[in-house]
């Protein structure tokens, strides 16, 4: 999901070389996770933030189009083509089943439907924008941003190994259903007759390994200094620059296309 | 400077003491190595150094007295400890905070509040060492092990501390690997580092130790200076439980054919029960991950699978286990298998054996097991639970909850869920991991045992110890589109996922 960037060759030294003729030697290639000419990651937090207001709020299916739109186009910015093609496919399926299915055929079962993908559309929208913060934003460029806005340094701590600790719950999890695959425990039938089981039966190793694997994590981090009383830097600290501005710019278009042009969803 | 007075330390809930009356001076710029059987308190000592003994385990009990650079760890802060020292953990995979190369490097420099231009000055630095050895814009978690631990040691020294400390940092290399590992320590020791090591395999260390430490049941029992060492033999080593030279094993070669397979020669023959794959191809976030076009394992053999970080070994183990959707057709028997049949006549007992238990007693992770087994009518009778758990000494364990079990224990444990279960083909991912002589022994018997009781085995590992011990034949994978590699497998670096 993590495309590195166009010309950056296998070894990093053409990394390297590849900022080296711009600036000076010293300059640290930039991470791919960041994406290519990266937002600030206040911005992106203000951004999921907005976004998740404008579409959660009454009347938010005006803005659902244009939040589609802005989450499209950062994931094609990221090159996050998986996202960029199943984001306005999946909006096209619940516009289907909520909105032309419940026209053509008007009946309580399509009815339900269109009431459930009105709200389901508002997620999969503000979820589409939430996935480029949490793919592009490292937790050390999230406590960097945070620590910018002066917030506590107790919940900026937290939210970084949070995010830090989503992917490792992730795998844990996929390895656990994996082994439970492999020992017929998985499955619609097991599901049914032995509900608290077969979660019981998921939950007690993946708490168990997650721990396990989380362990080294943290004993690592607060010995390299997370957490404690210093003031922390950061090496590229956090600006403003002109990928905010363009998001800015794009955001004011698509709210004022949401509130004069007529809204398909209405 | 490190000085261990004394030392006896107890872990939270333990009966028994993991150190006891531990005496020990390392000077500073000095190269120690501390090895011993598993169990031997060695790990445990490297946390004392660091500080992670005691303050990360509140409710141990820790006697005499521990300083590290004048600083007693027992009343110092661990950002204080932490600032003095380096420290590279068994599985650095697991200890990376950030995604990539430049952040997880800048990362104690920045908690440490140096200031920004500082930071960039020295991870420019830093990188440009490491440029050679590995790709900096990758994701870490996509980087090959010895990668990850190039990144690890230099994440570990960016903040310039005077001791680093080594947990296992052998343990899950390839041999050439291990080469690059020794040549970063030199140049730590070089450049006046004290570095202590705990380690299995001691002699890619020979050149650079300066006393080798032999624990014991939680303290010091033999003590080498590097001239002693130099006269003991590999026989003296394994009586004492430890590991000697790394050296590949030489298997003979598993008839295959494809783009994967690193030197293709066709298989011919159909022995009865093997495992056939055909034309299996799978692409992965647009890449072709592993291209078979055909290759054939053995029943009752064990067939060790090799090959760098990102040849596609466990995509192979997942599409033969029915995990994995992929191209092509995999028989048993020469009939063909579904995915879903596949998953129901296999087993993979995983690095991480702790995600594969699921009930709350050893007799009935077993029973479990047997209800799964192929052609039963249902339930294991407490007689055959019994023998299962008996076979693989494990019989005063039944009451037991599973993850109450050591490590081995519980390695055991999945081996013996496998063989109740019946499965035909079983798949064991990097069983040895941090596994010292002794043990590696057992392990071995283990794998041996479930291939002589006719399955397919396929055995996923970077220990040559191991392959050398266990394995009848290799399938040496490579990445589909990266042919005329160098023999040998030349350097992880040049085998990455693009």
């Amino acid at each position: 999901m993590r495309p590195g960037r166009a010309g950056t060759g296998p070894t990093g030294g053409a990394a390297a070389g590849h900022h080296g003729a711009a600036t000076a030697v010293r300059t640290v290639p930039r991470a791919p996770g960041a994406g290519p000419p990266g937002l600030d990651p206040r911005t992106k937090i203000v951004l999921v933030v907005v976004c998740s207001a404008a579409v959660m709020g009454s009347g938010g299916l005006r803005f659902v189009p244009a939040v589609l739109v802005l989450g499209t186009a950062l994931a094609v910015w990221e090159r996050s083509w998986g996202r960029a093609a199943g984001l306005p496919l999946a909006a096209a399926a619940m516009w289907l089943l909520g909105w032309v299915v419940p026209s053509w055929w008007p009946h309580p079962v399509t009815a339900a439907m269109a009431i459930a993908c009105a709200y389901l559309i508002r997620f999969a929208a503000a979820i589409g924008v939430g996935m480029h913060l949490v793919a592009t934003t490292s937790p050390t460029r999230l406590a960097a941003g945070l620590r910018a806005w002066r917030v506590p340094r107790p919940v900026s701590v937290t939210l970084a190994v949070m995010l830090r600790f989503f992917p490792v719950v992730a795998a844990e999890s996929a390895s656990v259903l994996d082994a439970m695959r492999l020992r017929g425990l998985v499955g619609a039938r097991a599901l049914i007759r032995h509900p608290v089981r077969s979660v019981e039966r998921f939950t007690v190793p993946m708490i168990a390994a997650s721990l396990r694997a989380t362990e080294d994590l943290s004993a690592s981090a607060i010995l390299r200094g997370l957490g404690s009383p210093r003031t922390p830097t950061a090496m590229d600290p956090p600006r403003f620059g002109p990928p905010d501005l363009v998001l800015a710019a794009a955001v004011a278009v698509l709210a004022a296309g949401a509130l004069w042009l007529p809204g398909p969803l209405a | 400077m490190i000085r261990l007075d004394d030392v006896g330390w107890t872990y939270p809930h333990a009966g028994a003491p993991s150190l006891h009356g531990l005496d020990l001076q390392v000077r500073p710029g000095e190269f120690v190595v501390l090895c011993g059987a598993s169990g031997s308190g060695k790990s445990t000592a490297l946390r004392l150094m660091n500080g992670l003994v005691p303050h990360f385990h509140e409710e141990g009990t820790l006697t005499g007295t521990v300083t590290v650079d004048g600083a007693d760890t027992r009343t110092a802060r661990l950002d204080e400890l932490g600032a003095c020292t380096g420290t590279v953990m068994q599985h650095p995979r697991r200890q990376f905070f950030a995604d990539t190369a430049p952040e997880e490097i800048a990362f104690a420099m920045e908690n440490l509040g140096l200031p920004p231009d500082g930071i960039r000055a020295r991870v420019a630095d830093t990188l440009a060492d490491l440029a050679g050895a590995v790709p900096i814009a990758q994701s870490l978690q996509r980087l090959s092990g010895g990668q990850q631990q190039q990144v690890a040691i230099a994440a570990a020294t960016a903040h310039r501390p005077g001791i680093v400390l080594l947990d296992e940092p052998s343990a899950n290399l390839s041999a050439d690997a291990v080469d690059r590992l020794a040549a970063t320590l030199a140049r730590l020791k070089r450049d006046g580092v004290t570095v202590v090591v705990a380690e299995h395999r001691l002699r890619y260390l020979e050149d650079l130790a300066d006393r080798i430490i032999v624990m014991r049941d939680g303290t010091v029992d033999t003590e080498w200076s590097a001239e002693a060492f130099r006269a003991v033999t590999d026989t003296d080593l394994a009586r004492e439980g430890l590991r000697g030279h790394v050296s590949t094993a030489a298997l003979s070669p598993l008839p295959a054919t494809g783009a994967s397979v690193a030197a293709p020669s066709p298989p011919d023959r159909l022995p009865a029960g093997a495992l056939e794959l055909e034309g299996i191809r799978c692409r992965l976030g647009g890449r072709t991950v592993i291209d078979l076009d055909r290759v054939v394992f053995p029943a009752g053999g064990v067939t060790a699978i090799r090959g760098a970080n990102g040849a596609g070994k466990s995509t192979l183990a997942r599409i033969v286990t029915g995990l994995q959707r992929s191209a092509g057709t995999v028989r048993l028997d020469g009939r063909p298998l579904s995915r879903r049949a596949r998953q129901r006549a296999s087993a993979i007992v995983m690095q991480d054996v702790q995600r594969q238990l699921f009930t709350d007693t050893v007799a009935a992770e077993i029973g479990l097991a047997g209800t799964d087994a192929p052609g039963t009518t249902g339930t294991t009778g407490p007689a055959d639970t019994r023998a299962v758990l008996e076979a693989l000494d494990l019989g005063h364990l039944a009451e037991r909850h599973p993850l109450s079990l050591s490590g081995g224990q519980q390695q055991r444990l999945v081996v013996a869920a496998v063989r109740a279960a019946g499965r035909r083909v079983v798949v064991f991912d990097e069983p040895s991991s941090g596994v010292d002589r002794r043990h590696l022994r057992s392990v071995s018997d283990q794998i041996r045992r479930v291939a002589a009781g006719g399955a397919v085995v396929l055995l996923i590992s970077h220990d040559e110890d191991l392959l050398a011990l266990t394995a009848d034949q290799g399938l040496t994978l490579t990445p589909p589109g990266a042919t005329a590699r160098r023999p040998g497998g030349g350097h992880a670096g040049d085998e990455v996922p693009r």
